[in-house]
């Protein structure tokens, strides 16, 4: 345990700044993007109408009922809540495709290895790092932005003379939606397994270029499956290795939208206006249901087998 | 005495290439061994199956451990340096030290910290604004930190200059080294460990060609630089290499006693790095 504490330190001692830095510089560009925007929104207006368009809409703002600026602010937290769980997949899949690969380009897994720590130990600290420390820091990392955001737009209010706490502040409903989030990052943890433990193994074996492995081997696969069923069992429409592939990325990105359909990409379209916070979490926890997860699990399990395996043997590129 | 080290028959292939035939060694506690051979010998292949990083045919016991199954738990008793410059770049100086103290039953802290208090290293660099020799320096403080039955260094000193090389090897006989602790070393600089060896091992093409504790080496083997006058005679007693030096030649014999070859002429050691050049060269005769 103590052995295992230590190596998740280490982990995220190493991604300390991918971690943190990655979820707060996009909140701050989103931040960036939105005071832009009312700033050149606003010059303009005020060049056109001499002003009174802004206080038209400050009127229009005053008047809005707090149940739709309640529902405009789910949304936008939750659509925010949606890109930071595509992004941190993004930064999970290179981390972990590194993560069994870098050690032995740079020969550091002979310290590493120096030390009384078993490379199932390892291994198994690279996968809880994706799927615990990394969520955690972007968890955290989203609430800062958030609320980076939410000052922000204080500040615009209160220079525009309304008040930012009656109209905003109290219409924020903090704990449905990070626990969207939170919910979200670990039914994403879960749903994306299959491909993590794919990543593992694809970092552990790869004697060059992981990521080739990792991403060009399954496509390879899928296509000479496609055209053998096409030119030999004439059948065009059958992808069904593509689909999997597909429904698997699609489920490890939007986490939100893992309830809502399992065989067509459609249904899986995530809205964040027609679902509200809570029913986003009843149906991302009905969805973990689903046979497939289990199947994940399962090719998890073994994938992850394999790279401590190989990682017994490895010590090289 | 308890052998720290027993290998009997141990074989390693790659493909149809033989790296190791057939080793047989025992290494007992309280020896400071040096492995020796040329590029490609087998040395670091033997060496990677110690440590347990390589699986390999026969047997092979390191403190009563097979180290390929059991690698992490013969890591409580064992170091090594297997390169030069192998810790990981992005760490800080603290972290490494935190790490191996979280995870390495016998490391003492205080200790490390005392050994690179002495260095240019100071505990907020990270490792990749170290030089090559710091990174040695920093490496070494951690091992000798470590309370260990036995280290294994593979050419822990490659590429570094000679002020550091000579440090790295003071350092680690006169605050490292014990009666209870062994060593095992390979390096191409022969010449620059040899006096702190207790004994030697010379590997070729993957087969142990001399294995023999340094008292026995130096009683077997003797350096004669012989006259023009007696070098028809010496050359009948077939020494193992012959150099010419300043018209004399220097010729190295296996003999029974000292008082065989006095005759011819001046007697010295010969050096480990001589005595392996010959013994390479005999083999292939």
């Amino acid at each position: 345990m103590k052995t295992m504490l230590a190596l998740l330190k280490l982990e995220f001692q190493e991604h300390k700044g991918a971690f943190f830095k990655t979820p707060i510089i996009i909140g701050l560009v989103l931040a960036a993007l939105a005071m832009l925007s009312y700033f050149t929104t606003d010059r303009f207006i005020l060049d056109v109408s001499g002003g009174d368009n802004m206080q038209f809409a400050i009127g229009t703002l005053q008047q809005l009922g707090d149940d739709k600026i309640n529902f405009g602010i789910d949304v936008f937290m939750l659509m925010t809540g949606s890109l930071y769980h595509l992004i941190l997949f993004i930064l999970v899949f290179f981390i972990l495709l590194g993560s069994l690969y870098d050690d032995r380009k740079d020969g550091s897994i002979l310290f590493y290895k120096s030390l009384p720590v078993s490379d199932t130990q390892t291994v198994i600290s690279k996968l809880l790092t994706a799927t615990l420390v990394a969520p955690a820091a972007f968890i955290i990392g989203i609430m800062i932005s958030h609320l980076i955001m939410f000052i922000i737009i204080s500040l615009i209010l209160t220079f525009n003379g309304l008040n930012p706490f009656t109209i905003l502040w109290t219409n924020i409903s903090f704990i449905e939606n990070w626990g969207a989030f939170i919910v979200g990052c670990m039914v994403q943890a879960l749903w994306a397994l299959p491909l993590y433990g794919w990543l593992l193994f694809a970092s552990s074996i790869a004697k060059r270029r992981p990521f080739l492995l990792a991403v060009f081997a399954p496509l390879t696969v899928g296509f000479i499956w496609y055209w053998y069923n096409a030119l030999v069992n004439l059948n065009l429409f059958k992808i069904g290795f593509f689909q999997t592939i597909g429904l698997l990325f699609a489920k490890a990105t939007t986490p939100f939208a893992t309830g809502l359909g399992q065989q067509n990409f459609e249904s899986m379209d995530f809205d964040p206006t027609a679902h509200s916070s809570v029913e986003v979490i009843n149906s991302m926890l009905k969805g973990l249901w689903q046979i497939e997860l289990l199947y994940g699990v399962i090719f998890a399990a073994l994938t992850t087998g394999l790279a401590v395996y190989i990682r017994r043997y490895r010590n090289t590129i | 005495m308890s052998a720290i080290l027993s290998a009997h028959n141990l074989n390693k292939s790659y493909g149809k290439f033989q790296a190791l035939k057939n080793i047989n060694i025992n290494i007992e506690r309280g020896r400071v061994v040096g492995l020796i051979g040329p590029n490609g010998a087998g040395k670091t292949t033997f060496l990677k199956a110690v440590l347990g990083l390589a699986p390999c045919d026969g047997d092979l016991n390191v403190l009563g451990i097979d180290p390929f199954k059991k690698r992490a738990e013969l890591m409580k008793d064992i170091c090594f340096i297997a390169d030069v410059a192998v810790l990981p770049k992005w760490i800080q100086v603290s972290q490494l030290l935190d790490y191996t103290e979280q995870v390495h039953p016998n490391f003492n802290r205080q200790k490390a910290e005392q050994l690179i208090a002495k260095t240019k290293v100071s505990l907020t660099h990270k490792v990749k604004e170290l030089s090559k020799g710091m990174v040695a320096q920093l490496h070494l403080a951690i091992v000798m930190a470590i309370d260990a039955q036995l280290l294994v260094l593979d050419e822990p000193t490659l590429g570094l200059d000679i002020l550091f090389r000579k440090e790295f090897y003071d350092n680690l006989i006169n605050d490292y080294f014990n009666n209870q602790r062994t060593i095992i070393i390979t390096t191409h600089q022969v010449e620059e460990i040899e006096h702190i060896l207790t004994d030697v091992v010379f590997i070729k093409e993957g087969e142990i060609v001399l294995n023999s504790d340094m008292e026995t080496l130096t009683r077997d083997y003797f350096e004669v630089m012989v006259n023009q006058d007696n070098y028809e005679q010496a050359m009948a007693l077939k020494p193992l290499a012959v150099k010419k030096v300043f018209g004399k030649h220097i010729m190295l014999f296996k003999s029974p006693s000292r008082d065989h070859v006095a005759a011819l002429g001046e007697v010295q050691r010969p050096s480990v790095s001589d005595l392996f050049v010959a013994i390479m060269k005999e083999d292939n005769a």
